[in-house]
């Protein structure tokens, strides 16, 4: 699914990632964790192809592509989302609108049929409901006024009707409550087959206990320095990350 | 004598009616102050560079399209900016008349900042009174339009009177594909309680298109215009609200594109010369190509006119090198127990919002466009009734 060689990524010239190496087969649920500044979120950036985030060395390959001189669409349109750490606001764009405007661009790349509109929505409908948000939302414009959890569940929407293959969480955790933590694991959970694949980042295990991921993997300095099952995420948990510095010392 | 005040004043002959007097005393004026030039405070981003060049012909050009807004209304079409009034079906609380001296006689436009005024109020062709007399159920439509091959210069007048507690809606749907001059000069009451929604939707051709409103509200009355400018060759709408009376409300939102060729220029006043009176106002425009826009937007609290309330910010998006923006909000406070606020910014199209609409596989042009469509959407949202708002929601679309 997603195969990253030896990537150097700078931003501004300055390196952030320094040689991440990581693989995630079909199926499977990778969490990323490691301390503030170590990467994470470049990570992310880097694998949807924002301007500024420039390959410097290494590869990545998704389902066997080259990505790293697609475009973002075109990125989206293989199969690939990000879900903010920090979704933007779009004022004067109405969520309904501007979500089957994405899914249809993504289609028409694939060479498929425009959703129609009413099945577009019975969809959208769903997991409005499925994540307790209000139907009005969609008639909102994309963000605006949503309270800092209604944005995270926002991104989990467009994930459910998007259907990437694979999907880069980006501390959807993070600013919710245990009620909105539920329903975000939830709505990832009924998402999960044998052949989507997810990339979790986030800082507490409290998400993960939720999602049961295949593999956890601790960045640091740009790096992927510990790989591990999810008994590592509890081990962070307890004794935080003063253990990467012992090994290294 | 400039060449442009000696053609359009200097060499005509003024219209023969019960109104020489007047005509002749605003010919005067106007050849006393003369056209404004760039040294005119109220014109110096706009010069008349195009009028001065320009030939005017005296010969009637073919009848204009009428467009058929998408709604059910009652529209009176204004063919090369005038009114047909054979076979007028007006319904009922609609009258139309003919102009009256009084406010003609009242009418002063100072100096050569409203020299455009007194060539209308000396030239004027046709001068009609619209009186709306009870609540009407359909908006009515003023369509004002000119044919290709429009060359002349025409001064349509029109003064609307809203009656007591009536709520109507008004729309101007102006749409130019001559290259003439059209200078209109319109004045409207609105009596106690009343309500006007008043929308202005213009865009066209290669005509000069200078327009002056000026709104009288009166207690309790409330006044809320919606603009949107699809751009012309020379644009210029002066439009002054005066908050006369306490519970008065005035509010104007509007959105002006601008492209290569295109000038247009929104000078807004809104004056509250009593207490107890409230305005808001929000402006934006947004410049593409070499276009050039100008917005200025003055709130003026009179001495006295405490215990009023204003809220004026202006926003704008440049998105080529070429395009020029000149904004000014203005706020000029002489009450007590006043709360107003002002703002103005001008920016590019938000990387960050790029970006998340990109990563969602929207390709960067039609991203491009969403969020256009998203800023200049925003000060048309709350047009009211439904179909209205609708309709120039779809006109916005197609002019972007």
């Amino acid at each position: 699914m997603l195969r990253i060689s030896n990537l150097h990524v700078t931003i501004d010239d300055k390196p952030i990632l320094k040689g991440l190496n990581l693989e995630m087969g079909p199926g499977e649920l990778h969490a990323i964790m490691g301390p503030n500044g170590s990467g994470k979120s470049t990570l992310g950036y880097a694998l949807a192809g924002r301007e500024g985030y420039e390959i410097t060395d290494g590869s990545v390959e998704f389902e066997g592509q080259d990505i790293a001189e697609m475009e973002p669409e075109e990125r989206a349109a293989a199969g690939l989302f990000l879900a903010f750490q920090y979704p933007v606001e779009i004022p004067g764009v109405n969520n309904a609108y501007f979500l089957r405007a994405a899914l249809n661009a993504q289609r028409k790349v694939r060479g498929e049929e425009e959703v129609d509109s009413m099945s577009f929505l019975k969809e959208v409908r769903e997991s409005l409901k499925s994540l307790r948000m209000d139907e009005s939302l969609l008639k909102r414009a994309v963000n605006e006024g949503f309270s800092g959890g209604e944005k995270k569940r926002n991104e989990i929407v467009q994930m459910a009707v998007l259907k990437p293959k694979l999907a880069i969480l980006d501390e959807t955790d993070s600013g919710l409550d245990i009620d909105a933590l539920k329903l975000v694991a939830e709505g990832i959970n009924r998402l999960r087959d044998d052949k989507r694949s997810f990339m979790v980042i986030t800082h507490y295990q409290r998400l993960l206990e939720y999602l049961e991921p295949d593999h956890v993997h601790v960045l640091s300095d740009g790096r992927i320095v510990e790989s591990g099952g999810k008994e590592l995420a509890g081990r962070l948990e307890r004794e935080g990350y003063a253990f990467l510095e012992e090994a290294e010392a | 004598m400039s060449a442009l005040l000696e053609r359009l004043a200097g060499e005509q002959q003024l219209p023969t009616d019960d109104f020489g007097d007047i005509r002749r005393r605003a010919q005067a004026a106007l050849m006393q102050h003369g056209f404004p030039d760039l040294k005119t405070e109220d014109w110096k981003y706009t010069p008349l560079k195009l009028l001065e060049k320009r030939e005017f012909s005296a010969e009637q050009a073919a009848s204009s399209a009428l467009r058929e807004p998408g709604f059910k209304a009652v529209v009176l079409h204004f063919d090369n900016g005038l009114l047909n009034l054979d076979d007028l079906d007006l319904p009922a609380g609609l009258r139309i008349e003919p102009i009256g001296r009084e406010s003609l006689e009242r009418a002063d436009y100072g100096d050569r900042a409203g020299a455009f005024a007194w060539l209308n109020l000396a030239r004027f062709e046709q001068g009609l009174r619209l009186v709306i007399e009870s609540d009407q159920d359909r908006p009515l439509v003023l369509a004002l339009t000119t044919a290709e091959g429009f060359a002349a210069d025409v001064h349509p007048r029109l003064e609307v009177e809203v009656a007591e507690g009536v709520s109507a809606t008004l729309i101007d749907y102006q749409y130019d594909a001559g290259a003439g001059l059209v200078n209109r000069v319109t004045d409207v009451e609105l009596a106690r309680g009343a309500r006007l929604n008043h929308v202005i939707r213009r865009g066209g051709g290669d005509s000069a298109w200078i327009e002056r409103t000026v709104v009288n509200v009166n207690d309790e009355a409330d006044y809320r215009v919606h603009v949107l400018d699809c751009g012309g060759r020379l644009t210029r709408q002066d439009l002054r609200v005066h908050l006369l009376a306490e519970g008065a409300n005035g509010e104007i939102d509007g959105i002006g594109l601008v492209d290569t060729r295109q000038h247009i220029d929104y000078h807004t006043a809104i004056e509250h010369k009593v207490g107890h009176t409230n305005s808001r106002e929000s402006f934006r425009l947004l410049g593409d190509g070499s276009g050039v826009g100008v917005f200025n937007g003055r709130i003026h609290i009179h001495k006295g006119a405490d215990d009023s309330h204003s809220d004026l910010e202006t926003a704008n998006l440049l998105l080529s090198e070429h395009a020029r923006i000149n904004t000014k909000p203005e706020l000029e406070i002489y009450a007590e127990e006043v709360t107003a606020s002002h703002g103005a910014t001008i920016g590019q199209l938000d990387d960050d919002a790029m970006f998340y609409l990109r990563s969602r596989g929207i390709p960067a042009d039609a991203a491009g466009a969403l969020l256009k469509y998203g800023f200049a959407a925003a000060p048309l949202e709350g047009t009211e009734p439904v179909e209205v708002k609708d309709w120039l929601l779809e006109e916005l679309q197609r002019a972007l």
